[in-house]
Formats: structure tokens, sequence, C-alpha cells
């Protein structure tokens, strides 16, 4: 019977790496952002496409300025700059809006609907029946010194309404100036030229990030003397992983060779070893391959913990293998036979744990979850299956000082001499876990959970302060049911928006409607340019232009198509209007984008009353889901423990149950208690590793619960080992510079220890146990 | 627009040291103002008459050119190593602060090298022919980069004597802009009162 099991299971596990094999030949990639492990809000799909859309287009973003103290050495490293990432074929397009043939396209679009587009100032000019002003102003551009006035639009245009309206429209990077078609800015003499560019994929790509930021670094390696700042979420993303990645290979080499030492020294023979690694190896493979094919692909993230799978995956193989120290052990299935309990009851308290993990809705812990539920399971079938077959080993008789060594802790808790300390022990926890609990504070904030460079937070300072603010993060949604409707509600917002920019809570802004106004505003420009210059002052100008007089019969361009407007849809199809696309969603959904905005709740305040718009905050929106499912961590670890009493119930007995999962108990208690006695906030990964030391916490307590007085030492042991391995890979992770990872590190490091410390008491309500404890304690 | 700012002073600024290259006579410096009356007419297609205006000019080295348009109206543009702008009746209708504009350092390399008859800057961008004379000559300057989409100028020509008397520059859609100078004299003072006001008015930010 388990002869076919086993064989079964080898099919399965060949299977499993021969897939593993393919998906590694194909090369696997990994995500790595962050907020890719953050579950997609499920409440509103309007602001979550304006939310994506709007990060999606902020985050793929690239800019750089290329400074110098000679002008065409600025230029030329910038040319050289934009070459070398156009050249990596992760870009889309360099330099936004500045280029010959998109203005060309612009004055195009532009062009015919000349009399329905007005610049604000010229709009209240005119309102205010300044007429002349624009005129005179038109005039001076065609005979003044500095006018270059094309002929063409002269005749055209004889008031010059076009150019006022193109250089009045809101661009962006309000400091730098078109200088021979490359954006710059020049400060204590030093020229700096801005290279911008649109990464063609997601800035999260690893490919995409090592091929575009090495590719970025070797033509500024290439560049003597020019100093070059670069902005945008590549470059944090690729100091973001590349952080992680070297901590996923050093953690996880630590953790390995921590593993096989603490093994190796225990057990003094390979056998053991060997068997551990089986399981782990089975586990790991199993786990990633069944993860893979769930998911498709892997985040970065699941990987870290995932690696840190070792220290649970290797219990049930330790547990097995210590029985080697047992002097009552006869043939391996008699010793599986005897550990099988423990190990059986363990893994399904712990599959309860991770099942719990599975029910957030963070895409990356499901991943996380299912990694490890289908590696321990795996590791779970290798011992049961496999290890009786292999071993071959006999009685381990080197282990005496070792053992009662092991068998310290659990003398510790039933010894009478000990019972002053454990008094202490047990008022100074209750001690520190109330002052402990009431110092700790939560924090979400989505940004103190990435580890961001400093180096490239202050490069992206001194860009924003060289080239004026840059677009906030931050921005307003405008929802209408058409795009007409949603322009007008713009311009009813203008004055508001012109009041905040007034008071400084924001440097600018960009909406729709300042590149295409409404039909409304177009037919009323219209009107008034009819009545406030036409009639009165267009027979002077053309007679001052030296032009001759107007058709009577022509009434301009526009008389053709009375109705004619330039539509969004014009203008979207025509391409010519940067940025113009992300700021249009959808019919109707509108974006304002918002630059240097420095008072968001003033801008909050002030659109309040507006229907249809609202400030869309995407870092305080994940920062408070980070918060909802901190809480429902907390509840998932409350649930997990319910689950398992149950199960803890109906092998002990409900006094047994409660004595099971008192260590645990604790441990949840005590862990969060010591990381508010640190000073630290409690975040949403400290609550998930709680979830974790239940999970493991309860695999001790369940050791510990089956043993047998004459086990005891030999169930220590492996408590021990387990507890080690485990410390030597979850505790590690105390060690990164990642804030999420070190959080659950430090939780995990805490919480193990204390379930560790505090599992022989276990055993106490046991009923198999009862007598010879009483007797003990007499 | 500003790029005819830039060879329109560039000019304005080497007329001296056109002189100086052809009749060793004085150069324009520091502590000198050029004044001098000027006609610009605009040759543009589909106009009747060419856009005609007139007016007196000053050009201080080292501090600025004041460009005053008298007929058809009153439009006086001034430039200074601070920036540019223009005002018509007292009312600004454009400001451009040198900070907004990177190639201003690149103009006053080129100005400052005319000045002094370096002419590199200028020969860098533009091919240059002279003819005629000491006392009547004539430059043509043609641009290197012809095929440049923005380069908005095909050729300018420069006549002159003692200083220069004529400039025209063609556009390449065929467009000409004539100026001619006449009444120049070259005095070794400070600019007037009026005329430090209105340079120190483009430096405002």
């Amino acid at each position: 019977m388990r002869r076919l099991g086993a064989l079964l299971w080898l099919a399965l596990v060949l299977l499993a790496s021969g897939y593993l094999a393919l998906r590694l030949h194909d090369g696997l990639g990994f995500r790595t952002d962050l907020l890719a492990l953050l579950p997609r809000e499920e409440q509103d799909p309007v602001l979550q496409r304006a939310n994506d859309a709007v990060t999606k287009a902020l985050g793929r973003r690239v800019l750089a300025l290329v400074g110098h103290a000679d002008r065409e050495t600025a230029r030329k490293a910038a040319a050289t700059l934009g070459d070398a990432l156009l050249a990596t074929g992760q870009v889309e397009r360099i330099g936004e809006g500045i280029d010959v043939d998109r203005l060309k396209r612009l004055g195009a679009l532009y062009f015919p609907h000349r009399q329905s587009l007005l610049s604000d100032g010229d709009r209240a000019l005119l309102t205010a029946g300044k007429g002349e002003e624009v005129a005179t102003r038109a005039l001076s551009q065609a005979f003044g010194f500095a006018g270059l006035v094309d002929a063409g639009l002269l005749r055209n245009d004889p008031f010059l309404l076009l150019p006022s309206f193109l250089t009045n429209l809101p661009f962006p990077l309000s400091r730098l100036t078109p200088d021979e078609g490359m954006l710059s800015v020049t400060e204590n003499g030093t020229t700096w030229v801005l290279v911008s560019a649109v990464l063609a994929g997601e800035p999260f790509e690893l490919d995409l990030q090592d091929r575009l930021v090495g590719a970025f670094d070797a033509a500024v390696r290439d560049m003597p003397g020019v100093t070059v700042k670069r902005l945008g979420a590549v470059f944090f993303a690729h100091a973001g992983s590349k952080t992680a990645i070297t901590e996923a290979s050093t953690l996880g080499t630590l953790s390995l060779v921590g593993t096989i030492l603490l093994v190796g020294l225990a057990f003094r023979r390979p056998g053991p070893l060997l068997h551990n690694l089986l399981a782990l190896g089975v586990g790991m493979t199993v786990g990633l391959s069944g993860s893979l094919l769930l998911f498709g692909e892997l985040h970065v993230a699941a990987l870290l913990f995932g690696s840190s799978l070792i220290g649970v995956a290797v219990d049930y193989s330790l547990h097995y293998s210590a029985s080697l120290f047992d002097p009552l052990s006869g043939s391996p299935s008699d010793r599986l036979r005897h550990v099988l309990p423990g190990i059986a009851l363990g893994l399904v308290t712990t599959l309860i744990g991770y099942a719990a993990l599975m029910l957030a809705p963070f895409p990356g812990l499901r991943q996380i979850a299912a990694f490890s539920i289908i590696g321990l399971v795996g590791a779970f079938l290798t011992v049961v299956l496999w290890l009786p077959s292999l071993d071959r080993a006999r009685r381990l008789t080197h282990g005496a000082l070792m053992l009662r060594a092991a068998a310290g802790l659990w003398s510790f808790w039933e010894e009478r001499r000990w019972r002053g300390v454990r008094l202490v022990l047990v008022l100074g926890c209750a001690l520190a876990g109330a002052v402990g609990l009431a110092r700790l504070s939560a924090d979400d904030d989505v940004r103190r959970l990435q580890a961001v460079s400093a180096e490239l937070r202050h490069e992206q300072d001194e860009i924003q302060r060289l080239i004026g603010a840059t677009t906030a993060a931050q921005f307003l949604l405008v929802q209408a049911a058409d795009d007409e409707a949603a322009l007008r509600r713009q311009e009813d917002l203008a004055a508001t928006l012109a009041g905040l920019k007034a008071k400084g809570s924001i440097a600018g802004y960009q909406m729709p409607a300042a590149f295409v106004p409404s039909a409304r505003t177009q037919r009323e420009n219209r009107a008034l340019v009819a009545t406030a210059l036409d009639a009165p002052l267009l027979a002077a100008q053309r007679a001052s232009l030296g032009l001759p007089p107007a058709d009577p019969n022509d009434k301009g361009p526009n008389s053709k198509a009375p109705e004619g407007v330039l539509t969004l849809g014009d203008a979207l199809a025509s391409d010519s209007v940067p940025f113009l696309r992300e700021l249009v969603l959808g019919p109707g959904l509108h974006v304002v984008a918002l630059q240097g905005l420095s008072d968001p709740d003033a801008v909050r305040a002030a659109v309040a009353g507006t229907a249809g718009v609202r400030l869309v905050n995407p870092t305080a929106d994940f920062s408070a889901l980070l918060a909802k499912y901190r809480h429902r961590a907390l509840l998932l670890t409350g649930l997990a423990g319910l689950l398992m009493l149950p199960v803890l119930m109906w092998r002990y007995g409900w006094r047994g149950g409660l004595w099971a999962l008192l260590p645990p108990g604790a441990a949840l208690v005590l862990a969060p208690a010591v990381v508010g006695l640190m000073g630290q906030d409690f975040t949403f990964f400290h609550a998930m590793a709680l979830v974790l030391i239940l999970s493991i916490g309860v695999d001790y307590a369940v050791f510990c619960a089956e043993s047998g007085v004459e086990q005891q030492p030999v169930t220590m042991l492996a408590v021990w080992l387990a507890t080690l391995t485990t410390l030597l890979s979850f505790g590690l992770l105390a060690f990164s510079a990642v804030p999420a990872v070190h959080s659950f590190g430090v939780t995990m490091l805490v919480g193990i220890s204390i379930a560790f410390l505090f599992a022989p008491l276990a055993a106490r309500g046991t009923r198999h146990n009862e007598a010879t404890n009483n007797a003990r304690l007499r | 627009m500003t790029r005819i700012v830039v060879f329109l002073l560039a000019l304005l600024a080497a007329f001296p040291v056109l002189v100086a290259e052809t009749r060793a006579a004085e150069t324009l410096s520091e502590g000198q103002v050029l004044r001098g009356a000027f006609v610009q007419e605009r040759f543009l297609k589909g106009f009747q008459a060419p856009l005609k205006s007139e007016g007196r000019f000053a050009l201080a080295p080292g501090r600025g050119l004041i460009w005053r348009t008298e007929t058809p109206f009153a439009v006086t543009t001034v430039m200074s190593p601070a920036g540019l702008v223009q005002e018509v009746k007292g009312n600004e209708t454009m400001r451009l602060p040198a900070a907004r504009l990177p190639f201003m350092s690149k103009l006053y390399t080129m100005l400052g090298g005319a000045l002094t008859g370096d002419w590199k800057a200028l020969e860098d961008m533009f091919a240059v022919e002279r003819g005629g004379g000491a006392d009547a000559w004539t430059l043509h300057l043609t641009p290197r980069r012809a095929d440049d989409p923005t380069m908005p100028i095909r050729a300018i020509d420069v006549r002159g004597g003692r200083f220069v008397d004529e400039v025209e520059i063609v556009k390449p859609d065929g467009d000409r802009d004539r100026l001619t100078f006449r009444d120049q004299v070259l005095k070794a003072e400070p600019p007037t009162a009026d005329e430090a006001a209105l340079l120190a008015s483009a430096g405002r930010p």
C-alpha cells in the first residue's frame, strides 16, 4: 500500500520537476512591485481604473536632467543618453511634446478652430470690452522688433488669437524652456537639459529594469564631467529589486547552510541530513511548480517568503529523524507510526493557519500561502511515503548530552525547584505584554514599506526643484455623463483651481478642458470674438496690417460649419496634444493632473462641494487598504486559532486542547507587545507574521503534547531543531533592509522564540500525561 | 521668434566690427552707446504693402538694446543680459526672463565675440561671403545647416559703410524683413537715465 503510494508520489514529483524545468527553461519572470501584493480594490471599479491608469502613466515616466557648464556638451550628452535609452527597446518615446513634427500637428489641429479657442487672458479682456488691447498686441507682434509672425497666420488670424492660446496652454515642467528642440534650464552657470522617456512596459519588470538602468548607467559612465540626475519609478524599483534579490539569495543561503550544519551536528551522519534535504527539496519543487501552475507567475516577495518555507518543511522530517535517538524505537515503520500522529496533527493545524492566509484577497499572500501549503504537503508526503523505505539507519546513541540539554526546557517547566523563576518569568511576560501592547501603535503608510534609496530620493528632489513642480500622484477625477459634460465641469472648476494656485496649494494643473474647451465655451468664444473683436475692430486691424478689407461674405472659416467645434475625439485622434491621452480615461471620465501639490487637504476641501469631482490619492487609498487588511489579518489569526481548537480538543479533550493552544497563544500576545516595546509601529506585515506564528507554534505544542514521558528528551530535541531552523529562515528576515520584510522577520523571531519557550506547557492538559505530570509536580 | 532676436542683435552688435575689419576704424566697446534711426519693412506674402515701422534704437554694449518703434504706433522692446521685455503704451505685452532663455548665454557669447572681432560663434552657424570695398562692403550669410527644419532663416544680406546701413533677412517661405539704418552716432558716454531705466526693466523677473 505504501509502496504504491510512494510510486505515485514519485510520479507526481517527477511531473512537477518536469514542469518546473520547462518553466525555468522558458525564463521565469518574477514580479517585483510591492503594490501587486495588495488586493484590487473591490468596491469602485471606476476609481480603480482611474487609479491604475494614472499610476501607470506616472510610473512609466522617466526623467533625467543632464547638466554641464557648457551648453553644447550638455545637449550632446542629453542626446546620447536619449539614444542609449531608445536603443534598449524598452522605451516607447523620448521627449514628450517637443518635437517639431508634433508641434506642427498641434497647429494643424487647432488652426481651423482658432476663433473658438481663446486663452484665459484674452477671454477676460474681451469679456471686459478691452478688444483694443488684443488688437494692439497683435500689431506689436507684427511690427515689433522681436516679431516673427508667419504671414499666413497673420492673414487668417489678424488678432493673433491662436498663438496666444497656444503659448498659454498649461504644459507642465514650468521652469523648462524649449531651446532648439530640447527643454532646458540654466542655473548658476550650469545648463540642464531634460531627457524624458516613456517606458514601453511596466517599471516593475525585472528584465526591463536591468536593461534600461544598465544602459542608463553605461551612458552616464561615458560622459565624464557631466552631471546626471534621474527621476522615475523604474530607478526606485530597480534599486528595490536589487536589494530584494541580493537578500533573497544571501538570507536563503545562510538559512540553508545553517540548517545543514545544525542537522549535521545533531545527527553526526549523512542519513538524516539527506532525508531532510530530500523532504525540503521535494517541498520546494512541488511548491514552486504548483504555484506557478496556479498563478502563472510569482512575485519576488512570494519567493522570498517561500524560500523561508525551509524552516517549516523540515519540522516533519526532523521529528521523524529525531526518533532515531529514542531508545524504544524499532524499525523505520515503527518510528513513523510513532511520530505520525504528531506530524499529521501538526500538518493539519499548520494548513489551517495557511488556509487562513488564502482568505486574504492579497494576490501575493495567496501565492505565499499556496506555495507553503503545496510545499508542506509535499514535504509531509515525502516523510511519510519515502523516508521509512530509504531509512537504513540504526538507533543513535551519541546524543545523551544533547538530549539532556534539550530536555532542560521541559524540566524547567516541570520541576519544582524552578517554580520561583517560572513565576517571575510568567509575571515578567505578563507585565511586558501589558506595557508593550499599551505602547503599540499602528501605522499603515504604504510608503514606509519599501526601502527607498536615499540617493535617488535626493536626486528626485533636485530635479523637482530644477524643473519646477512635477506631477503629483494625487489627482482630481472628474466624472460626468459624457465628455462635453465633463469638460463643462472642469471649466466650472477652473476658478476654484486658480484660487488654489494663488494660495500656493498647487503649483499648476492640467485638465482636458484647457486643451479642448467644451462645445459650450467654444460657441461662447466665437460669439465673443464676433461681437467684441471682429465687429468693432477687424476692418481697422486689416487696414493697419495692410491687408485687403475682409470679404463681407466670408465670416471666417468657421462659418462654413456653424456647429463645427473641436471635439476631444478629434484631439485624441490627432495624437498631437502632449499628455492629453493620459488625462482622458474614457467617455466622461477625465483626470485633472496637479503639479506641486503642497496641501492636499485644501484641495480636497475646495472640491468637496462639486458634484462628480473628487481628489484621488492612490497612496492614501493603498494605506487605507493596508489598514483594512491589517485588521483582517488579525481576524484571520483569531479565526485560525478557533478552527484549530476543535481539532486539538478532539485529540486532547477540552482542557488539553486549551493547554495545547496556550504556547502559541502566548506568542501571539507577546510578539506584538515586543514590537511595541521596540518602538516600532504595528503594520500589516507584523500581523501576517502572527498567522504563521500560530501555525508553527501549534506544531511545537502538538509535538510536545503527543510526547510520552519517555520520549520527552527526543521530542524536545526535535522541537529545538525545528525552532532553530525556523529562526534561521524566518528570523533572519529581521535583518532585511526592506521594511515590510524586516517587520515580518522581527515578529517571527520574537513569536517563534516564545512559542518554543512555552511549548512544554502544551503537554500539561493531555490525558495520557496527566498521571506522570501530577507525580512530578508533587 | 527669439532666434531672430539673436541674429539681429548679433548683427547690430557687429556693425562697428565689420567696419573695423574693412577700415580699421572705431570698434564698439563698453562705455559707448550707438544710437540711430531705423526703418523695418516686412514683406509678407498676401499683403498689399510691406508692414513698415520706423523708430530709433540705442545699443549699449554689455547692457543691452533698446528698440523703440514710433510709427505706426509706439512699441518698445528692450533686450538685456537679464531678459527681454516688450511694452505697448506702458503695458507689458511680452516678458522673457533670461532664466527662461537658456540660449541667452549663447547669444551673449556671439554678441561679445562679435564686439571683439571674434566671428567664430556666428560663423559656426553661417557661411559668410564678403564683398565690396572698404567704404561700401557687403556680407552674405547662409545657414550651414540649411536642412534644419527649426532654422527660420534662408539667408541674411548686410550692406554697410562706416556702420551697417541695411540688413535683409530672407525666411524659408520667401517672406523678407528689411532693416535700414540711418543717422547713426557713436558716443562714448553712459546711457541716459531714461535708457538705463528701460534696460533695467528687462531684468525684472
